[in-house]
Parts: structure tokens; C-alpha cells; sequence
């Protein structure tokens, strides 16, 4: 990989080798800014009968060539680099899901402590994290043992202690994976990786421990002290020996792997990688959501600090079953306005679930489909709020004061109040047929509180970009404003819950459209606000709810409108929707039509 | 499952309890005529035909007598005159014959007696009486000094009799009840599948991350059981705990240890490990001399566990028992060793030691709570509830006590 | 002309069946290259390391683990019955020694000096792999497993609960449209391989479980009877280790559809023929789905390779089967593929085509919802 001088890059090619499509794009430079120009799409060719990733790259990029005109491959097949005028590009990078991305096994002493911070860093690397085995997670020796030759991950992160700290307990766990004698996915002649980020001191124990049968490297501890966290080498490791290990057994990527200009980054890693970037730049806490056919992958960044978990079983097609047993059809259909026959829904789903490519052709299915949607984010922001959390194991600093509020560790740092920008992506968000649609679902799902902005990935292009912003963050940034993101608008929503038939908060909005009004328990109201447009919106809460400034204070803000426009909302929070005491249909129907949901 | 609606409950209580006191009332005001109806033991006097009656004094321990005088009006009314016009004299005797001695007189009145204007009736309940005496009285008109003649007399022997219940406490079973009666309820609504909620006590929650963090730290956890023997309450509900952090010690495979200045303490603490190890499926892990006696000395022991503190460097330490002077020694010491600490007593000076110095703190009641907290069995849980409950009721009856009683005195009501 | 989505069903009246017969790890193949071999031979074994028994021995005799190696009378790899003295601790002067039997069999592993943890493994367990279809040893794969070429009549499911099932085919339904029902279920089927019209019924699933057929296949089955026969909502269309008591096959989806004619004539010719069967789903990556395997002894149309529906491209004429409400099922021919985008019923825009039905009607539906279908 040669090094090229950032301000020389006129031409970038990006492709993301997903499960299903590898999508290719190109970005180029425009009147000195970076844009994405071209976007082109093949099959992944993984499996057989091609069984070599390059043959859907070279597709998906000869697609693009032939609508930008430009000549990207060589007679060869060859990625022609650097640029010349309509010829060739100045680098080229990749991501990587396919082949259900990379699958991991973590493992250290407290399941709460060194195992969730072994979770974070594999989590963040991108992986998909199958199971984690720790001291205390209640299981009998001999279940873990079996539990971890069942499973075939592509790699084990093993964690515990912290520096100085136990090494009975990390040699325990080396102990039980030793025997275990883990098998990976691919390739027979391929001994397992094992990444050692535990307590320095018990290092050559579990050296010991480990015969010639793994790949074991050591890496500094991901949790020197209790009191922080120390993610970063293990990532990184993770992340080399994804490329070293996992894509060099996948058919194809040894060919790929030196095509690229940049380490090929598994897929989620990339998109955390960019929201990262986002939220450090503009000093704000953003939510990024990717639901899929199998998985749905929730981002945050919070204060700076980022975290992702991945739903394994919560996705819209492969998933679509587990959605629903998970949530239950009565929690599903609360969100639909119109007569269902539960029976009929259900072989709906299971059929869907068999035939996972299908779309739905009918308002009603497509209704169902995002009742369906809304309850697997609102699953999976569930789970995502579980795990990103505060250190757990810290020392506190108390005063007389703190009496009776004695707050303990591992507190979710995920507060919906403090939310700026909520980014949506994944077919169901982004493909959905009106963008009002794509709103409603974001904040029926993830329930954000005070000011939020909402977006969406205009073609999923985060993956390309996250990468990007390794090699050339500033094209990656401005593509990223320019094309990548749709904003939707501004959602600005009390919490608390409004009493019935009351005032729930006023407002009055001021700048490039003036408008002044109540807004009565459980209303909701869309102005419309577009995306050049900003408005400064006062809000003067009920008493008891919240909307930013503290319970029955006023705020004031300068919000962005967007395609969809400014939603105010007050229907409270937590959302109460179906059962004896949320909102009923009529209800539901009333939002459905303020939102101007299925109409033109 | 459903919040259980508290503040219906408590009404609802407090609504009954005050009918129950007022009628209470009324059944003893009805009731005094109906107690007529039993055989009087009565004489008619001889010249000035007055009427003593005198009665068993009604849900007594048989200690009393209540006796009433009917007065001939000419007598009555020379009483009460505002100028009286003679006295009349009570005389009890022990046996028939015997000697009469005065028991009371009127005028003056002393506070004892009642009088009825309109039926001209005196009456007095006469108190330190014994069930194996028989009485007898005498009922002498004084008109004048010197003078007196006898007006009334019991034709038999008096004898007083035992109740099963005194009378005077009916109010206090009331409040048994009611509070039994809340334990109960409650413990039953737990069983039912209710929601009982319970305020987050963070020292307990903590306990998970304290052991934890011994075990990635791989260092030992302190238990001290307070420095009070096992009959101070405190020391069992700190035992209770122990039983909580042994057992998740044992399932991290922590290392747990308990310095006791007490020897019996010690013994409950090795018995409370036991059978924690049990409990978590690790009875191998348990060994004895994870507990052990110290000295009786206070600062003795705070001497040894301080130093024991500072070399071995406990990862967390728990304080749980009844502490006096050396609770601050104890917390600083873990506190500079970069411990998490948890504490609870119910020794209101030392709460601000522990606040200030340690993560978590257990105020008061919330260490007795701990094992229902803990535990989350209905049956505890229901008891801890009826209690609040119980108490919650007396509190806004004494509340309402005062203030009526405040109104009465500012003359509003 | 478009690419089409379809699910790689295939239903091929004489193919050439190329089996991989793996085993999970390492072991013995017990077949040659052009052996032949029968539907349950066993073709190679293997033993799985056994069940591991760790034991913290340290606590158990109480000596600290440093001291352990000190104590053990059995060296490591060394047989352990129950019973069997295991270790002594040195006591003290001699005296106050306190011994550990070994309460399980097995192979003393390791023994731990830091944790004090001592490792048995018990009794490997055997593993083996039948042939699954009768056969010709097409590849000894070392160590792995083989290859079994067949002539076989395949027929692949699109969804199916239940592992590997041998039987004979019995035909239970006259026609594709008839619903499977428990009457039409009789007891000489046992052992069998049953095959339905429409849908099957819950009924007539426990009945088969009842009479002990091997499997059942029909074109559909409702999803809440499917929740009453697992006793539980399936979340995963990753199936095959069920234990129901048979093995369910559906061809063609959930609800009430018929069996595609071809699948169902081609069950007809071959009624009383033994089959393979395996429910084993898995729709992810790495897909699988499950299948009927008919060998057949007429081996000279063996290059004959008639996959039946397979990937292709639409263009009018094509047979296609709708695969999504509120046609599903239905079946018939594309009449025109018009290139631009149309609006749906639901709002979004996509390529669609005609279909024209067997009745002369005329949809218009998104191109993702068709697959192609032999005609």
C-alpha cells in the first residue's frame, strides 16, 4: 500500500462486501469539496458457485464505471490506480460483512466488569459477539466447556484481572477454553485465534495453559484498573487478526485484501468509526441505527464515549419470526391503525421469514412491516441501553449530601434528553416510501426527549465513509454532510407524563416559520420546515414535564428543518401505547393521520 | 403485575381505625345501662333511703368495684349547694361486722367521683382490690360534725371479679390489629402476585460490584459484623447481609473475611458462611477460619483490623452491625485503601461517618429491611410492607392528633 | 430481461446426487473410493473428547494450590476409575492426612498449580456418519468424511423441522390441493414417509407422530399450528434438531397452499420407493434447506440433470409463483415486464411485472415477489 499525500486524492472508490450486495460508490473532488458521485451494485459472491468476493467487487465497480464514464478496471479486472483524467482512481478501500461478518467469543472474570469491557472492545471492533463466558455468569464449569465447542467463532478475546490484580480466576477461564479446544469456522488447517488482553501478571499461566493448538497473542490489559477502560489495542488487534486470520481463510479476500488501499474494516466497525468522528467534531451525543434482515446493529456516542451492541435475532427478514416472538403480536399490532387478522399476519411473517428478499406490495403489509419495525428497534435500543453503561466497580466519592441519593455504578450513559441526532440506515428506515414514515418509526421506537435531529443514510454509504475516515477523514466528513445524510427534521418532545385533556407544553416558533400554539396531552404535530430552513422553537412545558431546561421550564432552541419537517410531540414519555391504560386505535389512527403517514 | 394502590390502603385503615375508635365510644356509653341488668348487690339504707349499687368494674384485672349512690334529692341537693350542707362517707370493711374504714368522701371532690344531677346519682370506682377479699360497704350522711348515720350498706359480701381482657387497652389492640392485620394483608397481597415496591437501597445493589471488584482485583472482602454481641439486633441483621455477600463471594470464588469481636458472633458468622457456600453450590470453598475472634477490646479490634487493612489491602469492606467510636477509624482506613465500602447501622451518630467516608451507606431501618430486600420472598416483603404501612397509619394519626388538638386549644374547632 | 430471486428449490426427477458426509471433527473413515453402500451404513466415526469433570481439588483436600502437584498419587493422562484414591494431602507430621476418591471415570487431564483445579475428561464420545443415501464412494476426504454419488430423485423443501428420517413414500392426499387431515393418516404408514396435498393440519401431525411415520411433507402448514406442535413461537429459521417425533417438511410455504403439481406427480411416480429425509433449515448465510432424497436403480440416465427450478432470468412466458401476500401462492406466466418503476399499493416505487394467471387474470406485482418456477 503506497502512501499518498491526502490533498493529491481526487478519485475515491469505496465498496462494502455485505452478506447479500456488495454496493461500490465514488466520491470525487468537485470544486474543491469531495462529493459521492456514482453508486453501483452486484451480488456478493462469496459462496458458490463464484466463490470469490473479487467477482463481486469487479461487478459492483464496473457498474459504476460504466455510469460515471470512467474507466476503473483494467483489462485484468485490475483496479486502475492513480487517477488521469476519466481513467482510473487515486485509492480504493473496502469493508466487509459477509459471510455473517466476524464472529466472536469473549471471556473474562466478572461478567458486569473485565467481560463487559472484553464485550466493548470486540463489539466496537465490529464483531458479532456469540457468546461471553465469565466467573459469575452461573454456569457450571463443564456447561461453559460445552457452550464454547459448540460455538465456532472465528476468534476469542480472552480478558480478567486487572493489572496486579486476580490470576486464579483468568486462569480458570484459559483453563476451561483450553480443553475446550475450540474449533473455528473456517479453514481446517487454521489454529484459533486467541487475543490475551487480561491481567499482565497472568500472562505466562495462560501461556502455559494453551498448547500449539491457538494463535495466541497478548495485547495490554482492557482493563488496567477498574476505574477505565482501555479499549483501543485490543481493537486493533482485533481488527489485524480479522484481516490476517478470518478474510484470508474467506475465499477471495487474500485477492482483495491487497487491492485495497486501506485494512479492510468489518462493516459495523466502519459505521461506528464514522458516527465517532461525527460526534467528536460537532460535540454532540448521536444514536446510529442499521437494522437488517438478520441483525440490528444500535451506535452511540454519548460524551464522547461510544458504544454498539448488536441484536443478533431482532432484523426484518431472516429475523422478522424472532421479532415477533420476542415482542409478542400484541405489542406489534398496537401500532397498527387498521383491522388485522392475527392468524393471517403470523404465516405473513413466517413466509417472509422463508423468502427473505420479498417487498411488500400492499399499504397494509407495508403498515404491518413497520409496526413490525418499530418494535425491533425499540428491542434493540432496549438492549443497547442495558450494556452502554458506566464502569461497574468504581470507587465513589461521596459527601453528607449524597445521603439519599446514593447512585451506584453502571448507570446507562444512554439519555435520550441529552440526544442530538439520531441517524437511521437499513432497508425498512431508509427505503421506506415516505420519509414521514421513516420519522414516525425513529421516534415511536427510540422515544427521544427535548430537541433531536433526525436523519437517515441516504444509500447506506456510512460503512465506505467509516473507512474513509481513516485514510482522509476531511472527504469522508464532507461527504458525509454533502450526500451522506437526508435529514428528516427536528423532533422536539416533552417528558414526563401530560395529564389527560391538559396542556402539555406551548410553544411558539420564530425565524423562517412563525407559529404559536398549545399542544394538548397526547397530540402530535408536524409543521413543515425544510431542509434549508431554521427556526428558533420556545417551549414552555406543563408543571412536572421536561423538555431539556428541567421539569416545567422553558427552553428555547434553534432547530434545522428537513424533508419531513418539525414534529412536536406530546404524547409523554415512556411512549404508552395499547393495553389497558396506553393509547387505543382511534388514538393511534389520529397520529398516523397528523403525521400525514400513508398519504400523499 | 400491578402496583398495589398504598395510599387507598392507608386511607381505608385509617377510615376504620376511626370509626372503630368512635365506636368504641359509644358501645361503652350504651353499654352502661345494659350492666344494670346483672344481679345488683344492693341494700336499701334505712331512714334516708338512698340506693348504693355496687358493680364488678366491667374488663378489669378484678381490682376494682364501681359503686353508685342513688341520694334522696334533699341530700343530693345539700351536697351540691354551694354552701354543702354535710358530707357523705364511704366505708369499706373486709368481713361482715368488721371494721369499717372511710374510703372516700364527698365534698370535697377529689376528681373520683361522677355525679348525675338529674337522677340525683353519685358514683365513684373504687381501685386496689383483690379478687380473694370479700367486701362490704357502708354508705354514712354527715350532716353535721358529730352527727352521722348510715343511709346505705350492702346486704352481702362484694366480691370483684377477673376479666380476660382490660378494658383500658382496647385502643392499643386496635392498633395491633391493625398493624398485624396490615402484615398479614400485605403478605397475602405479595402472594397474590402484586407488585410490592420497595425504594432501591444502592448499599445492597452495590454488594454485587463490591465483590466483584475484590475479584478482579484479587483481593479479599472484609465483613465486620459491628462490635455487638449477638443480642443486639443490629449484629443479626449485619449477619443477614453476611449471608447475602458470602454467597455471591462464593460464586465470584472471592475470598471472603470476617474478624469478629465477639466469640458468639463468630460462631453465627462460620454457621451464616456454611451455609452461603451451600447455597452457591461451592460447600468445598468454605473454610472455617474465614471468621474469626479478634479480641472483646473495642479499639483492640479496630487496632487489628485497621492494620489488617492497610497490608492486606481489601478490595471491599463491609460494615454492617452496630459501631460507635470506631466507625470512622474503620471507614477511613478502607477508604485510603481504595475500597468500596458499604455500611449500615441504626446508631444515628455514626451515620455521618459512614456517608462521608464510605460508597454506600444502609440508614437505619433500611439494615433490618435488607433481608426482605434481598430476599424478595413475598412473605418478607409483605411484612416489611405491612410494618411501613403500620407505621405509616400511626404517623398520620398522631399527626391528626396534634393538630386537632392544637385547633382545640386555638379554639377554632 | 431481469435477474430473479429464487430460493434454489430444486425438484429434479433424476439427479446426480453428490453427498458430503462430514464429520464435526478429526476422525476414521471406515469406506473406500467406489465402495457401495447402503442408505445407514456408517461410513466414518469418530470420538468426541469426553465430557470434562473439573475439580477443584485444592479446597477439597485443603492445601493451597501451589501444593496440589505435591499431593496427587495419578500422573497426568493417567486412568481414573470412581473410587480410585486421586490425592493425599501431606497432613501434618504425617499425621491428620485427608485423601480424595475420584467420584468420576475418565483421563486425568491437567492439574492446575494456580487455581488448584483438576481436569478429568470421561469417555470419548462416538460420533458417527451413516451414508445417508444408498450409494457409490465418490471421494475419501482423510480423516473428514466422503462423498456418496447417487442417482436419486431430489426434491427440496422450503422449510422443515426435524433431523435425518428413512422411509418409504406413502401418498396420503389424491390431489396438490388436498389439506393434509388426520383421517387421511393410517397406520400401515408407519415408519413412512407421508405425503400431503395442502396444508397439514395439526391433528393430522400428532396422528403421524401417533401411527410413528418417519416424516410428513405437504405443500403448506398454518404457523400457529406449527407453534401448537414445537410449544413454542419459532423465532430462527434455523432448524433440524428438533424432537418432535417425525420430521415436518412444507414445499412450498406457510398458510394454506397447495404442493406445486410437479413436486406432487413427481411423489406419485415414486410411491413405495424408500427415501432420505432431513428437516434441517437453516435460512441465512450458508443456506440450507430441507430435502427428499428418492434414489433411483435406473443408473443409465445418470447425466440426465434436470434441476427443475433454478436461477434464471424473466422474461415473458416465464413461469413464475408469487411469493408474497395478497397473491401468494398463485401461479402463472409473466405477460410483460414494463421497465420503469411503477407505484405500489403500499407507496413505494419498484420494478413490477404482469402476470397472467391460469384463469385469464392479469396482476401487476413487484419483481421481487415472484420466483421462477419449471414450467
Amino acid at each position: 500500500m503506497s502512501k499518498i499525500n491526502p490533498d493529491d486524492i481526487e478519485v475515491i472508490l469505496a465498496t462494502d462486501c455485505g452478506s447479500t450486495t456488495t454496493k461500490a460508490i465514488l466520491i470525487e473532488k468537485i470544486d474543491g469539496h469531495y462529493r459521492q458521485t456514482y453508486r453501483g451494485e452486484a451480488p456478493t459472491t462469496v459462496e458458490e458457485p463464484a466463490a470469490d468476493v473479487t467477482v463481486g467487487v469487479t461487478n459492483a465497480v464496473s457498474e459504476v464505471a460504466e455510469l460515471a464514464g470512467r474507466k476503473l478496471l483494467d483489462e485484468n479486472d485490475q483496479i486502475l490506480r492513480p487517477s488521469n483524467g476519466k481513467q482510473g482512481c487515486d485509492i480504493y478501500i473496502s469493508t466487509s460483512s459477509a459471510g455473517g461478518g466476524l464472529q466472536m467469543l469473549v471471556a473474562g472474570v466478572v461478567r458486569e466488569m473485565t467481560a463487559a469491557s472484553a464485550k466493548r472492545a470486540a463489539l466496537g471492533a465490529g464483531a458479532i459477539v456469540m457468546d461471553t463466558i465469565s466467573s459469575n455468569d452461573k454456569r457450571k464449569p463443564y456447561e461453559q466447556i460445552q457452550r464454547i465447542r459448540e460455538l465456532r467463532p472465528d476468534m476469542i478475546l480472552l480478558s480478567g484481572g486487572t493489572d496486579g490484580g486476580t490470576v486464579k480466576h483468568v486462569v480458570q477461564l484459559a483453563e476451561l477454553i483450553a480443553p475446550a479446544k475450540p474449533q473455528p469456522r473456517f479453514g481446517d488447517k487454521y489454529r484459533m485465534p486467541i487475543i490475551y488482553a487480561g491481567n499482565i501478571e497472568a500472562w505466562e499461566p495462560v501461556k502455559e495453559t494453551f498448547d500449539d493448538d491457538v494463535e495466541l497473542s497478548q495485547v495490554e490489559n482492557v482493563r488496567p484498573q477498574l476505574d477505565n477502560e482501555n479499549l483501543g489495542p485490543a481493537r486493533d488487534e482485533i481488527h489485524e487478526l480479522f484481516l490476517e486470520h478470518v478474510m484470508a481463510h474467506a475465499p477471495g479476500y487474500d485477492k482483495l485484501i491487497s487491492w485495497t488501499d486501506a485494512p479492510i474494516m468489518p462493516t459495523p466497525g466502519a459505521v461506528g468509526n464514522i458516527l465517532q468522528t461525527i460526534a467528536e467534531r460537532d460535540g454532540i451525543n448521536a444514536v446510529g441505527v442499521d437494522i437488517g434482515g438478520a441483525t440490528t446493529d444500535v451506535f452511540s456516542v454519548f460524551d464522547g464515549v461510544f458504544n454498539r451492541t448488536v441484536s443478533a435475532n431482532l432484523g426484518m427478514s431472516y429475523s422478522i419470526s424472532n421479532v415477533c416472538a420476542e415482542a409478542t403480536m400484541l405489542n406489534i399490532l398496537r401500532w397498527v391503525h387498521v383491522d388485522m387478522q392475527e392468524r393471517e399476519l403470523r404465516n405473513r411473517v413466517k413466509n417472509k421469514m422463508i423468502r427473505p428478499t420479498t417487498i411488500p406490495q400492499t399499504l397494509e403489509a407495508l403498515i404491518f412491516e413497520q409496526a413490525v419495525a418499530r418494535e425491533a428497534l425499540r428491542l434493540a435500543y432496549i438492549q443497547h441501553k442495558e450494556f452502554a453503561t458506566t464502569l461497574k466497580g468504581v470507587q465513589q466519592q461521596r459527601t453528607v449530601g449524597d445521603l439519599f441519593t446514593q447512585d451506584s455504578g453502571g448507570q446507562s450513559i444512554v439519555n435520550n434528553m441529552k440526544l442530538d441526532l439520531l441517524v437511521a440506515s437499513g432497508g425498512v428506515l431508509s427505503h421506506a416510501p415516505r420519509m414521514h414514515q421513516t420519522a414516525a418509526m425513529l421516534i415511536d421506537a427510540f422515544e427521544p426527549e427535548g430537541f433531536t435531529t433526525l436523519a437517515k443514510d441516504s444509500i447506506f454509504m456510512m460503512p465506505h465513509l467509516g473507512v474513509l475516515a481513516q485514510v482522509h477523514p476531511q472527504a469522508a466528513l464532507e461527504v458525509f454532510e454533502r450526500d451522506c445524510l437526508i435529514y428528516l427534521g427536528t423532533c422536539v418532545a416533552i417528558a414526563g407524563q401530560p395529564k389527560p385533556g391538559r396542556v402539555a407544553f406551548r410553544y411558539k416558533i420564530t425565524g423562517d416559520l412563525s407559529d404559536e400554539g398549545e399542544m394538548y396531552a397526547g397530540e402530535l404535530k408536524l409543521l413543515s420546515l425544510s431542509g434549508d430552513q431554521r427556526a428558533t422553537v420556545e417551549i414552555e412545558p406543563a408543571r412536572g414535564l421536561d423538555c431539556g431546561a428541567g421539569k416545567g421550564r422553558p427552553i428555547s432552541r434553534e432547530v434545522r428543518g428537513g424533508e419531513v419537517g418539525l414534529i412536536l410531540d406530546a404524547r409523554g414519555r415512556e411512549l404508552a401505547v395499547g393495553g389497558e391504560k396506553g393509547a387505543d386505535r382511534q388514538t393511534v389512527t389520529q397520529w398516523v393521520n397528523s403525521l400525514h403517514l400513508y398519504e400523499d | 403485575m400491578k402496583q398495589f394502590p398504598y395510599f387507598i390502603y392507608v386511607l381505608v385503615c385509617v377510615l376504620v381505625f376511626g370509626l372503630f375508635a368512635q365506636s368504641a365510644k359509644t358501645v361503652q356509653a350504651e353499654k352502661q345501662p345494659t350492666q344494670t341488668d346483672e344481679q345488683p348487690v344492693q341494700s336499701e339504707g334505712q331512714a334516708a333511703q338512698a340506693k348504693l349499687v355496687v358493680k364488678d368494674h366491667p374488663f378489669d384485672g378484678g381490682d376494682k368495684l364501681d359503686i353508685s349512690i342513688e341520694l334522696p334529692q334533699q341530700v343530693y341537693q345539700s351536697l351540691t349547694a354551694e354552701k354543702p350542707g354535710g358530707t357523705i362517707m364511704l366505708m369499706q370493711s373486709e368481713e361482715e361486722g368488721g371494721l369499717y374504714r372511710e374510703l372516700a368522701k364527698y365534698p370535697p371532690n377529689d376528681g373520683s367521683w361522677k355525679l348525675n344531677e338529674k337522677a340525683h346519682i353519685v358514683s365513684i370506682e373504687v381501685s386496689g382490690l383483690n379478687t380473694k377479699s370479700e367486701y362490704f360497704y357502708r354508705l354514712y350522711w354527715k350532716p353535721h360534725e358529730g352527727e352521722k348515720q348510715i343511709i346505705a350498706e350492702t346486704s352481702g359480701p362484694v366480691r370483684t371479679k377477673r376479666e380476660w381482657f382490660l378494658g383500658d387497652k382496647w385502643k392499643l389492640a386496635g392498633v395491633g390489629i391493625l398493624i398485624c392485620g396490615s402484615v398479614i394483608f400485605f403478605i397475602e397481597v405479595a402472594k397474590r402476585g402484586w407488585k410490592l415496591k420497595v425504594r432501591r437501597i444502592a448499599g445492597l445493589e452495590a454488594v454485587d460490584e463490591a465483590v466483584g471488584r475484590a475479584t478482579e482485583m484479587g483481593r479479599s472482602v472484609l465483613f465486620v459484623p459491628g462490635i455487638q454481641d449477638m443480642n443486639d439486633i443490629q449484629t443479626i441483621a449485619g449477619l443477614n447481609i453476611l449471608s447475602h455477600v458470602a454467597q455471591t463471594a462464593a460464586e465470584y470464588d472471592a475470598q471472603v473475611e470476617v474478624p469478629t469481636s465477639r466469640a458468639l458472633v463468630m460462631t453465627a458468622a462460620r454457621e451464616t458462611l456454611q451455609g452461603s457456600f451451600l447455597t452457591a453450590g461451592r460447600p468445598e470453598a468454605y473454610n472455617p477460619d474465614l471468621a474469626y475472634y479478634v479480641t472483646d477490646e473495642q479499639f483492640g479490634y479496630v487496632a487489628y483490623v485497621s492494620g489488617m487493612m492497610v497490608r492486606e489491602k481489601p478490595a471491599a469492606c463491609f460494615y454492617l452491625g452496630a459501631f460507635f467510636a470506631e466507625s470512622l477509624i474503620l471507614a477511613e482506613t478502607g477508604n485510603s485503601v481504595g475500597a468500596i465500602q458499604v455500611a449500615g447501622t441504626a446508631q444515628p451518630s455514626q451515620l455521618p461517618f459512614f456517608v462521608a467516608a464510605c460508597d454506600y451507606t444502609l440508614i437505619g431501618e433500611e439494615l433490618f429491611a435488607a433481608s426482605a430486600y434481598l430476599s424478595g420472598s413475598p412473605e418478607e416483603l409483605g411484612s416489611l410492607k405491612g410494618q411501613d404501612v403500620g407505621k405509616l397509619i400511626v404517623a398520620v394519626w398522631l399527626l391528626g392528633g396534634c393538630l386537632i388538638e392544637t385547633l382545640t386549644v386555638l379554639s377554632i374547632l | 430481461m431481469a435477474h430473479a430471486y429464487t430460493p434454489g428449490l430444486k425438484v429434479s426427477r433424476q439427479t446426480k446426487l453428490h453427498c458430503r458426509r462430514l464429520l464435526p471433527i478429526s476422525g476414521k473413515v471406515l469406506v473406500e473410493v467406489g465402495d457401495l453402500v447402503e442408505a445407514q451404513d456408517v461410513v466414518a466415526e469418530a470420538s468426541i473428547p469426553g465430557d470434562i469433570f473439573p475439580l477443584n481439588l485444592a479446597s477439597l483436600l485443603g492445601v493451597s494450590a501451589a501444593d496440589l502437584p505435591g499431593c496427587m498419587l495419578k500422573n497426568r493422562g493417567e486412568r481414573v476409575e470412581v473410587g480410585d484414591e486421586l490425592a493425599r494431602s501431606k497432613g501434618i507430621f504425617g499425621f491428620f492426612k485427608k485423601s480424595y476418591f475420584s467420584r468420576s471415570a475418565g483421563v486425568l487431564e491437567s492439574v492446575s498449580k494456580i487455581t488448584g483445579q483438576i481436569i478429568l475428561r470421561g469417555e470419548p464420545i462416538p460420533v458417527q456418519v451413516r451414508a445417508y443415501v444408498p450409494g457409490r464412494i465418490l471421494e475419501v476426504k482423510p480423516e473428514q468424511g466422503v462423498v456418496v454419488e447417487s442417482n436419486v430423485t431430489f426434491i427440496q423443501g422450503i422449510f422443515g423441522i426435524g433431523g435425518e428420517q428413512y422411509g418409504k413414500i406413502h401418498l396420503a392426499c389424491e390431489n396438490p390441493e388436498q389439506p393434509l387431515t388426520e383421517d387421511l393418516i393410517k397406520p400401515e404408514m408407519r415408519g413412512g414417509v407421508i405425503i400431503g396435498g395442502a396444508r397439514m393440519t395439526h391433528q393430522a401431525v400428532e396422528k403421524a407422530i401417533a401411527v410413528g411415520a418417519s416424516a410428513v411433507v405437504s405443500g403448506g402448514i398454518d404457523d400457529q399450528d406449527l407453534k401448537n406442535i414445537l410449544g413454542y413461537d419459532l423465532g430462527v429459521a434455523i432448524t433440524g434438531t428438533e424432537k418432535i417425533g417425525t420430521t415436518l417438511i412444507i414445499t412450498e410455504g406457510f398458510g394454506d397452499i397447495g404442493m406445486a403439481r410437479r413436486t406432487f406427480e413427481l411423489f406419485q411416480s415414486r410411491v413405495g420407493s424408500q427415501a432420505s429425509v432431513n428437516g434441517a433449515t437453516q435460512i441465512r448465510a450458508g443456506v440450507m434447506r430441507p430435502e427428499i432424497v428418492i434414489p433411483t436403480a435406473d443408473d443409465s440416465a445418470s447425466d440426465v440433470f434436470d434441476d427443475g427450478a433454478v436461477e434464471g432470468f424473466l422474461e415473458p412466458g416465464s413461469s413464475v409463483r408469487i411469493i408474497r401476500d395478497p397473491y401468494f401462492g398463485m401461479i402463472g406466466q409473466v405477460a410483460s415486464l414494463p421497465a420503469e418503476p411503477t407505484v405500489l399499493g403500499s407507496g413505494s416505487k419498484a420494478r413490477v411485472l404482469e402476470v397472467k394467471l391460469d384463469d385469464g387474470r392479469k396482476l401487476v406485482v413487484p419483481r421481487a415477489n415472484v420466483e421462477i418456477i419449471a414450467g
